[in-house]
């Protein structure tokens, strides 16, 4: 039998302290998703120096790649994918009926998972930058 | 009682559509990833690396399809996030127009940079 809960709004972000985890997860996903969908317009456009020349888009590419805050903002991106995708697994098992009894367990996963792919990342994303 | 937050109804078009679409990019975004931050690294690229692999009608037909639906699952999830925070009326359709642009420029130009990188379409 189903059962309603009043859940508040949780567009009220002032109600933050009172949030679960469930609505952390779907707040998360969606900042991901917002920073996700500005990077894809972002990366075309960076991309499309190749529309200018081999060499234009080549030194636009090893320029950007020679700044450490280039690198970090990688990392950062790394970050924001992982979880978003981690999270998005979760949601379509979700969506199938499958762990809905262990779903704030499997956002904490989530949270840890994307840590530790992102620490053990961080070496290979600064290789070559500090000279 | 377990709860379900989303931004989309569930049930409707749009909501499967998503779903279908992040099956596909769960896969296709780590591939991407992994290929041009782990096996390659980013400050290695060039056009002829880039152009090597676009010229592979396999992989050329992958990133167009990639292009697609990330497109289509952003713009999307934008949207449905926009009216989930209440957007109705003449603004919605405002936005709906705007969207439906942005996507089409972005596809637009995303195709043209790959068919300069393969040198035309790699059939």
């Amino acid at each position: 039998m189903s059962q309603s809960y009043d859940r508040g709004l949780i567009e009220d972000f002032g109600r933050w302290r009172e949030f679960s985890a469930g609505m952390w997860a779907w707040i998360f996903h969606k900042f991901t998703g917002w920073v996700l969908v500005g990077y894809l317009f972002t990366h075309i456009a960076v991309l499309s120096t190749a529309l200018q020349s081999p060499e234009a888009y080549t030194t636009t590419i090893q320029s950007l790649e020679s700044l450490l805050i280039v690198r970090l903002l990688e990392v950062g991106l790394l970050a924001v994918a992982v979880f978003h995708i981690l999270n998005g697994v979760r949601l379509l098992f979700i969506d199938l009926g499958i762990g809905l009894e262990a779903q704030d367990r499997s956002f904490y996963a989530s949270l840890i998972l994307t840590g530790a792919i992102v620490i053990a990342s961080v070496p290979t994303f600064l290789v070559g930058v500090f000279g | 009682m377990a709860e379900h937050y989303s931004s989309f109804q569930r049930g409707g078009v749009r909501w499967l559509i998503q779903r279908v679409t992040a099956a596909f990019l769960v896969v296709v975004l780590a591939f991407h990833f992994f290929l041009l931050h782990f096996v390659h690294h980013a400050a290695d690229v060039t056009f002829g690396m880039t152009s090597a692999r676009m010229q592979e009608l396999t992989y050329f037909s992958l990133m167009v399809l990639f292009l697609v639906t990330a497109t289509f699952h952003g713009v999307n999830g934008v949207y449905n996030a926009l009216i989930n925070q209440g957007l109705a009326g003449i603004q919605k359709r405002i936005v709906q127009g705007v969207l439906i642009v942005a996507s089409a420029l972005l596809i637009v130009q995303g195709l043209r940079t790959a068919v300069v990188w393969a040198g035309g379409i790699p059939l």
